[in-house]
This record gives C-alpha cells, structure tokens and sequence, in this order.
C-alpha cells in the first residue's frame, strides 16, 4: 500500500465513526475527537434514559463542527438488537469504517457475596457487548473491504484485585477476543485493537470511601495522578487512521504507567 | 484539541539509526509535524542523506555521526542537539542490528558475540536514555523516550543474543520509566514485527515478501512508513498519560502464534465435559 504521512494518517474526513456506550466520558472525548479529525459520528447510547439526552447535545456539538451525527439506543445485551442497530448505523450513515465499542459496568464485590444475576450483568457488559459490537461491526466492514474496530477495556483484565473477580474476568475475555478476533479479521483488512484504561477520573467511585487511604491506587500510577478522558482520545484516534493497518491484536495501555513496575 | 496534541512544532528531536529504515521514517515523520531532528547514525551519506529529503520537505534537521555502541559518541550528540537547538526534547533510540548469524550451537556462542550484539542494542539504548534524561532533568525536566526493541523479544529465536538485548531494552523502558517520572520523562517502547526496511527493488524481491507476508495475520508485511505516525504518538503529548508502555506494531503476529495463520478449527458445540 502507498505511504501515509502523519497528517493523512491523523485526518478521518469522509469516515464513519460508530461509537458504542457514548455516554461515557471517554467515548464522548473519542467522538469529540473523531469529529475534529473529520469523521461522522454516530452516538449509540445503552440506555434509554437521560444518556440519551447527553447523547443529543454531544451531537449538536458535533452537527456544529460541519460533521454527521446521530443518537441511537442499542442494547448491548442482545446481539440481535446489536445487530439491527448497526445495521440502521450503517445504512443511515452511509456504512461503518470505525467501531467504538466503550461498553463498562464495574463491580466491587467479594465472590461469596456477589450473584448469579450480577455475574451475569457483568459479562454481558463488559465482554458480550464487546463480542456484539464486533461481530455486527465486522460483518458491515466485510461488505465495504475493510475497518477499524477498538475496544476499551480496564487494566483489571489483566491484573487481580480482590472484589474484582467478575470484573476482571469479563475485561480478561474482552482483551483475549481482541487477539483472537485480530487472527480472523485479519485476512479481511480490518484491525481490531483495545485501549486498557487505568484509574481514570470518572472511575474514582470504584475506590472504597471508606478506605482512609483510598487514594493509593491513584498514588501507585507512576503520573501521580487519575487519567482523564482526553488522555484517551490520542491514541483512539491513533488506532483508527489509514496508516494503522500493520498495528492489530494489541492492547494498549493508558494507565499512567499503573501496570509498568512492581 | 486532540489534532493540536500531535504537533511538534519546535522540538528538538534526537533519532538514531535514522541513516535509513525504520529510523529514517520516524525522522521523517516527526518533520512532518514540525520537530527540529538531529539524525544520527555511523554512516555520514546516510544520515545526510536523511537530512537533505527533510530539508526539501521544509523541515529543519542536522545529521550528527554516530557510533551508539560508544557512550561518549552518544554524550557528544546529546551536546551537539543542545548545541544547535538549545535543547533536546525526544530521544529516538532506535539504532541496532542483528549482530550477523549466531552459532548453530548455543554453547558455541563467544564472548565476543554476545557482547558485540549486547552493545549495539542494549548497551545503545542504555547511553541514549541516560545522555538524553540527563540533559533533560538539566534542562528544568521534562521530556520523552522512546526505545526501539523487536518482537523476537518476546518469542524465543535462534538467534538468541539479539532477542534477549531487545529484551533487554523493553526491561530498560519499564525500569526507566519508574525512574524517570518525577522529572516528568515518559519512556515507551515500540516493538515491530517483520517490517520493510525500504521500498522492494525489483518484482523478485516482491515476490519475495508477498510470500512472507502470506504467514502475517493481517497477510502481508509491515512498511517502513508504517512506524511514523507511532513515533508521533509517542514522542508527542497524545501520549501524556502513557509511560512505561511497550508498542507492537507486527500485524498481529505476537497475538497469534499458537499454530500457523491459517489453522481455525471448526468444531460444533457437544456435552460439556
């Protein structure tokens, strides 16, 4: 393929952006920064609730930077909802180069305590949402050669904290779908990577305020500090340009360098 | 806001290595976004070579020779950065090579060998980051590296002293990082896969490297050119949260692996067992 230079790489215009769980701080930075690099963006809230409210005004934000935008419930515990709405996505927005998918539900629980209905909130949150998003979104890029599909999931798939289990579990099989997923769409041009979230500022009601010291885990983060969603939307948009097709399987941390010692 | 985030307007920029490939790109990608380069490497024609495409682009670079597997080489570059530009806000530590062929018996491998190999890929990276965070903590603190090691690091290969020195430099990043945050210093790693060095040649080597991509997962080689806009990425502030991090960049290779590309099982669901 011909060589893309940073600028090109960095520039969206004509793409079309599905982002998955839009009411959350980080997809909306993702949108926010999609827009400026020129992509239409469609809005896919989990809720219909006051997220489709938020969800409305990020679109007017949008709709104002001279971009396509749209505001869309899709319920990520049902693949066949998952699937009608991607495919509603991609014949209004004229098709899906670029799939978000921010879905998260956290759970701080010890395992005697937490239940069977939790356990299986937890999954389809934070792994069957991913699973469906990817396979709907794959399936329309198949149609138009090829795609970018991200993930953003949490460094807990990776590392054990107590009451995480279930958490950590759903994030652990969203990390390993990523490197499978980048083995079978391969072939197809579409890359699929995650970005691995660290403790990001809207996350602090996850640390017990109970705890007297509940800012240690902030404190462990090698940047001293909680990330924020603007910290993300770089290497979203990294990931997503023409100049990525050789990155693809990964996941990439944003963490502050939380992961990176003992 | 986010687009503003990848420029490097003004930044002195160090890359070594950057005579040709991989380095050659990066150098050429962050002119592109506005950073002064100082490109370094032993062969002068290369480095200048580097140095006059840049130019004809309209950035701004000066070539300084190199040898990193020296340290007081690597001192004088750092210097003659700060020299030209007043500062040095990157270091690209990207110089290496292979080493030539290992032993066909491990227990064969020589001192020299290892320490040969050890030296233009570990020892290099070490010099670079220590001459770079010096001045940078010098200079009131602040600043970015970024190492270079390959995805042979992370999978056992024949070749056994190169891996285990990129090895040694993804090592390097994380421990570096720890050290380096206080003064504000991020410190990454990018690790690619089977890349391109440079444009194929003729239809032969083609050929050639149609066929090795065949057994990439995404099918096909990486390009030289694929490794700008990561070092943009990286070297710029999008990156500000991200410290301590490695980057793959290999089409997928190292999240495959356990059989060749094309093996997928088909198997329907039976009994639970």
């Amino acid at each position: 393929m011909s060589p893309v230079t940073p600028p090109e790489h960095f520039d969206l215009t004509g793409k079309k952006a599905m982002i998955v769980g839009a009411a959350s701080p980080a997809a909306a930075a993702i949108a926010r920064a999609y827009a400026e690099a020129g992509a239409d963006v469609a809005l896919a809230v989990l809720h219909a609730d006051d997220s489709v409210m938020a969800a409305k005004r990020l679109q007017q934000e949008i709709e104002a930077a001279g971009r396509k935008s749209a505001v869309y419930v899709m319920d990520v515990t049902l693949g066949r909802n998952v699937q009608v709405t991607t495919r509603q996505i991609a014949k209004e927005m004229g098709g899906v180069d670029i799939a978000v998918c921010a879905s998260d539900l956290f759970l701080g629980k010890p395992i005697a305590k937490t239940s069977d209905s939790e356990l299986q909130q937890v999954m389809a949150y934070n792994f069957n949402a991913h699973y469906f998003v990817a396979r709907s979104a794959s399936e329309e890029m198949m149609r138009t050669g090829g795609g970018r599909i991200l993930v953003l999931t949490h460094v807990l798939g990776e590392r054990g904290l107590s009451n995480t289990s279930a958490y950590g579990a759903a994030h652990a099989a969203t990390q390993n779908l990523v490197r499978s997923l980048s083995q079978e769409l391969g072939p197809h041009h579409i890359t699929i990577n995650g970005i691995s979230a660290g403790w990001m500022d809207w996350m602090t009601d996850r640390l017990d305020e109970s705890d007297d010291d509940a800012g240690r885990a902030v404190r462990f983060t090698l940047a001293r500090r909680a990330g924020t969603p603007e910290d993300l939307a770089p290497l979203a948009l990294y990931l997503v340009g023409d100049g990525v097709g050789y990155v693809s399987g990964q996941i990439f941390h944003v963490d502050g360098g939380l992961t990176q010692h003992l | 806001m986010t687009l503003e985030s990848f420029r490097m307007d003004g930044k002195a920029v160090v890359v070594t290595g950057s005579g040709r490939g991989l380095g050659k790109a990066m150098a050429k990608a962050l002119a592109a976004v506005g950073a002064n380069l100082v490109c370094a490497a032993r062969t002068p024609e290369q480095i200048e070579a580097t140095v006059a495409e840049i130019r004809a682009d309209g950035g701004t670079a000066i070539a300084v020779p190199t040898d990193v597997s020296k340290s007081a080489d690597v001192d004088a570059l750092v210097a003659a950065c700060v020299a030209e530009y007043g500062r040095i806000d990157v270091m690209i530590a990207n110089a290496g090579g292979g080493g030539g062929q290992a032993p066909a018996e491990f227990f064969e491998a020589t001192d020299d060998y290892f320490e040969g190999v050890l030296g233009t890929n570990l020892k290099s990276a070490f010099y670079s980051d220590r001459a770079a965070s010096k001045q940078m903590v010098a200079q009131g603190g602040g600043g970015v590296i970024v190492n270079v090691a390959s995805g042979t690091a992370l999978r056992g290969n024949q070749q056994f002293a190169y891996p285990t020195a990129k090895g040694g430099v993804i090592s390097l990043t994380k421990s570096a990082s720890t050290m380096l945050a206080k003064h504000d210093i991020r410190v990454n790693c990018i690790v690619p896969g089977y890349v391109n060095q440079r444009p194929p040649n003729d239809e032969q080597e083609s050929e050639i490297r149609r066929n090795r991509g065949v057994r990439v997962p995404v099918r096909r080689l990486g390009d030289w050119w694929e490794l700008g806009p990561l070092a943009v990425y990286l070297a710029s502030d999008a990156s500000r949260y991200v410290t301590g991090e490695i980057f793959i960049i290999d089409g997928a290779g190292l999240a495959g692996g356990l059989a060749p590309v094309s093996f997928a099982p088909q198997h329907e669901l039976g009994a639970a067992s």
